[in-house]
């Protein structure tokens, strides 16, 4: 082979390569399926434990409301309040009873009608084999008449009709079973075959509500790399999809082809001081933390201002997030601080010292969400400048560094409000001795009025004593709030009927259509 | 033809100085600290102030390539050095005494061969945990028993020269005659595999870094910068060509360097 021969080989490899590398959407001829709709999202698969439309099967409930094949008694509206669905209302009888009237025209997609029974059947399976279904509901006994349910439960259960509209509680035919990951349920599409990569759907000709479904035919794919999410999407091989990262989302600013919808939903990126280190015993060492850090810049910035600056751990589209105050981002006032604390010496290293010893703090993260290793590396760099030094930890074997305790600082995302209440978040998290209590947080004020929330029925009094809880943790700031997760959905100019709710589990509905 | 030869040897020694030198200096050179964040100066491209833009931390990517220089390079020298002087020495061993367990040290380095070398480096990384010093380990357990097998091969010829027994007949004990005798005879190959080695090093140390088993953010390190942009590809594309450049252009020298290298050592001992 002589050289020119070769170069020109290289320079043809070379092309062919480049224009491979840029695929285009023209050229795609639509079936006669009718109104087919791609869906990508990075919610779906085995390891989130939805692979199915089984609700009653660990979180398979999101996936079960998520592409519109069932839906529970009770549902949120935009503000997180609880609305009836299936249900056309309730009466709570007393503290342990509550009666549930159905409405009368809603059939399965399978024809059959949903009856007291049926729901009844329903439930009775849930808390049978759902793991956290049993621990939330306490149902002690249900009884059917007609198109009514009655629930007996064996404690106080105020949020009982909140854990009536989790993804769980979707209601499914359980006479029709489950077959191939398949359950026979009340919504607008009817799934045709379910596998871990994703599913099928067809229209449910029989759904029972005003708006009829518009599409013929839905796939959802699994994609859980943000690249090539956001390259399926460039190429039009997608209509829509959920969860880009938010640096693809410039890639979609083209208002002319695209639509991004998005809203702040309760998962929450937060930070949990360690009581246990000693350092951090002192709350002003923590006000120095929390105000060392710049909650604006690191959403504007670091997340392309695709979040919300926290203050407390509900957003503010919920009543109980609103009327919070919390430190604001004062360096200055940290190092005073620092001082106060006895952090009056300086190493050489620029490192704050007490009797000689460095402000040393270890912060524990994982990378699975990928704001978590942004937001640690920010704080890194802006405790530095008041002087305190961070070790960041950012591994995905942090549950062995939890269980340990070696950690003085965790940072994590999570969903505070997945039903819509604020009970579930601060008993778990905030309340003394609890195992997700990571911050080993005690304060008998808390726990008390944590206490009288779980035995309030009344909604008023509930927001109330969700805020001064709430009030009560930042004044003792045992955990820093940075900012909540803005949830988007990408899609094409041409898709109508279709925007981000803030409860993340409501996605496909009737009134979805392409023009 | 020699002298050609050696010119491009020169140029290209020329070349690999400067690299030396831009990373022995990066302190002193360096416009901004690789460290310093400012967000008000996030994700900006290349301009008169920061020459090859900003990452999403505001921090100035020319700096932060040219910190990235010194962790990469003298890690590699370093890995380069470490793995052929211990390969190299065994192979020595065996080539010189024959027994039970230099058969055991040529077996044990047959296994080596015959994984696929980065994996083989992953598994070690991955054993060992994160940072730059266990991924230097991982790289260099990986790659000194091909320098066993070579010089091994080179001193088994060399064993029954008259010159080998006559210092052996003088009572010249085993080790000197290695070290003084043999070494010098086979330390060519030895140093234009070390140079042909370097590129790959530097290509696995960045590559180990990418995945996640070296030097960890916000260390500045070509691998580790490449894998943070990762996703900034399509909307800030400097973040990732920049270290990709540098990573490129310096395997690229050093690789022409022991290209260079070795046609001149070629040339001097015609066959």
């Amino acid at each position: 082979m002589n050289n020119k021969f070769k170069y020109l080989l290289t320079a043809l490899l070379g092309a062919a390569l480049l224009v491979s590398g840029c695929g285009s959407d023209a050229g795609k001829t639509a079936k006669e399926e009718g109104k087919v709709f791609h869906y990508g999202t990075m919610a779906y698969g085995p390891a989130m434990q939805n692979a199915s439309t089984d609700p009653h099967d660990t979180y398979c409930g999101w996936s079960t409301i998520r592409y519109g094949v069932g839906e529970t008694l009770f549902k949120f509206d935009n503000e997180m309040n609880v609305q009836p669905w299936l249900a056309e209302s309730y009466e709570q009888i007393d503290d342990h009873t509550l009666k549930i009237k159905l409405r009368d025209d809603i059939t399965f997609s399978n024809g059959k009608q949903v009856t007291g029974d049926a729901v009844k059947a329903c439930l009775e399976d849930l808390i049978r084999r759902n793991d956290r279904a049993p621990h939330d509901l306490k149902i002690n006994q249900i009884t059917a008449d007609g198109q009514t349910v009655t629930i007996h439960s064996s404690e106080k259960v105020p949020a009982l009709i909140h854990y009536l509209a989790d993804p769980y509680s979707a209601i499914i035919d359980m006479e029709a079973g489950i077959k191939d990951r398949i359950a026979v349920g009340t919504g607008p599409y009817v799934a045709v075959k379910v596998t871990d990569q994703g599913m099928e759907l067809k229209k449910n000709d029989q759904y029972w509500g005003q708006t009829k479904p518009k599409l013929d035919k839905i796939v959802v794919r699994s994609i859980t790399d943000g690249d090539s999410l956001s390259m399926a999407m460039q190429s039009g091989e997608l209509d829509a999809v959920q969860g880009l990262p938010y640096a693809s989302l410039p890639n979609f600013q083209d208002t002319g082809r695209y639509t991004i919808s998005s809203t702040a939903t309760s998962r929450v990126y937060q930070a949990a001081m360690n009581f246990q280190t000693p350092a951090l015993q002192d709350n002003r060492v923590r006000k120095a933390i929390a105000m060392a850090l710049d909650k604006d810049t690191f959403v504007n910035v670091l997340l392309n201002g695709n979040g919300v600056a926290a203050t407390g751990a509900f957003p503010n589209t919920m009543p109980y997030g609103r009327g919070l105050n919390g430190p604001g981002y004062d360096p200055e006032q940290a190092k005073t601080l620092l001082k106060e604390a006895g952090y009056t010496g300086t190493n050489s290293d620029g490192y704050v010292t007490k009797d000689g010893q460095p402000l040393t703090l270890r912060w524990l993260t994982y990378t699975s969400r990928q704001e978590l290793p942004l937001l640690a590396e920010y704080a890194q760099s802006a405790l530095k400048d008041i002087g305190i030094k961070l070790d960041v930890n950012a591994t995905d074997n942090y549950k062995d560094f939890l269980k340990r305790g070696e950690y003085d600082i965790y940072a994590q995302a999570i969903v505070t409000a997945p039903t819509g209440d604020p009970e579930y978040y601060l008993m778990s998290k905030i309340y003394s001795g609890q195992p997700y209590n990571n911050g080993n947080y005690s304060n008998p004020r808390t726990d008390a009025m944590i206490d009288e929330l779980h035995n309030t029925f009344d909604a008023g009094k509930r927001i109330e004593l969700a805020r001064q809880i709430q009030q009560q943790v930042l004044d003792d700031n045992a955990v820093w709030y940075a900012s909540f997760l803005k949830m988007n959905i990408v899609m094409k100019k041409n898709v109508t009927g279709f925007s981000a709710h803030p409860c993340d589990y409501y996605e496909i509905t009737p009134e979805l259509d392409i023009q | 033809m020699r002298s050609s030869k050696r010119n491009r040897f020169y140029f290209f020694l020329s070349l690999i100085l400067l690299i030396l030198v831009l990373s022995l200096l990066a302190d002193y050179i360096m416009p901004f600290g690789p460290y310093d964040q400012n967000l008000s100066m996030a994700l900006r491209p290349p301009d008169s102030v920061h020459w090859l833009g900003t990452d999403r931390y505001g921090r100035d990517m020319l700096s932060r390539t040219l910190s990235g220089a010194r962790t990469t390079v003298c890690t590699a020298l370093a890995v380069a050095l470490a793995a052929s002087s211990f390969g190299a020495f065994i192979g020595l061993i065996c080539g010189y005494h024959k027994g039970k367990a230099t058969t055991l040290l040529l077996r044990l380095t047959d296994v080596f061969l015959a994984f696929p070398s980065m994996v083989f480096a992953i598994a070690v990384a991955g054993i060992l945990g994160g940072g730059t010093f266990n991924a230097a380990a991982a790289i260099a357990a990986v790659a000194w028993p091909k320098y066993t097998r070579l010089v091994r091969n080179q001193v088994l010829p060399l064993h029954h020269e008259y010159y080998i027994e006559a210092a052996r007949m003088s009572g010249f004990s085993p080790l000197k005659i290695l070290l003084v005798q043999i070494l010098p005879e086979i330390i060519g190959p030895v140093l234009i595999t070390a140079a042909l080695d370097i590129g790959t090093i530097i290509t696995e140390i960045a590559g180990l870094s990418f995945l996640g088993l070296g030097a960890a953010p916000p260390a500045a390190e070509w691998g580790s910068m490449m894998s943070g942009a990762r996703n900034l590809l399509q909307t800030a594309p400097w973040t990732i060509f920049v270290p990709g450049a540098a990573i490129f252009i310096t395997v690229a020298i050093f690789q022409l360097f022991a290209d260079s290298l070795r046609d001149l050592a070629d040339s001097k001992t015609p066959r």
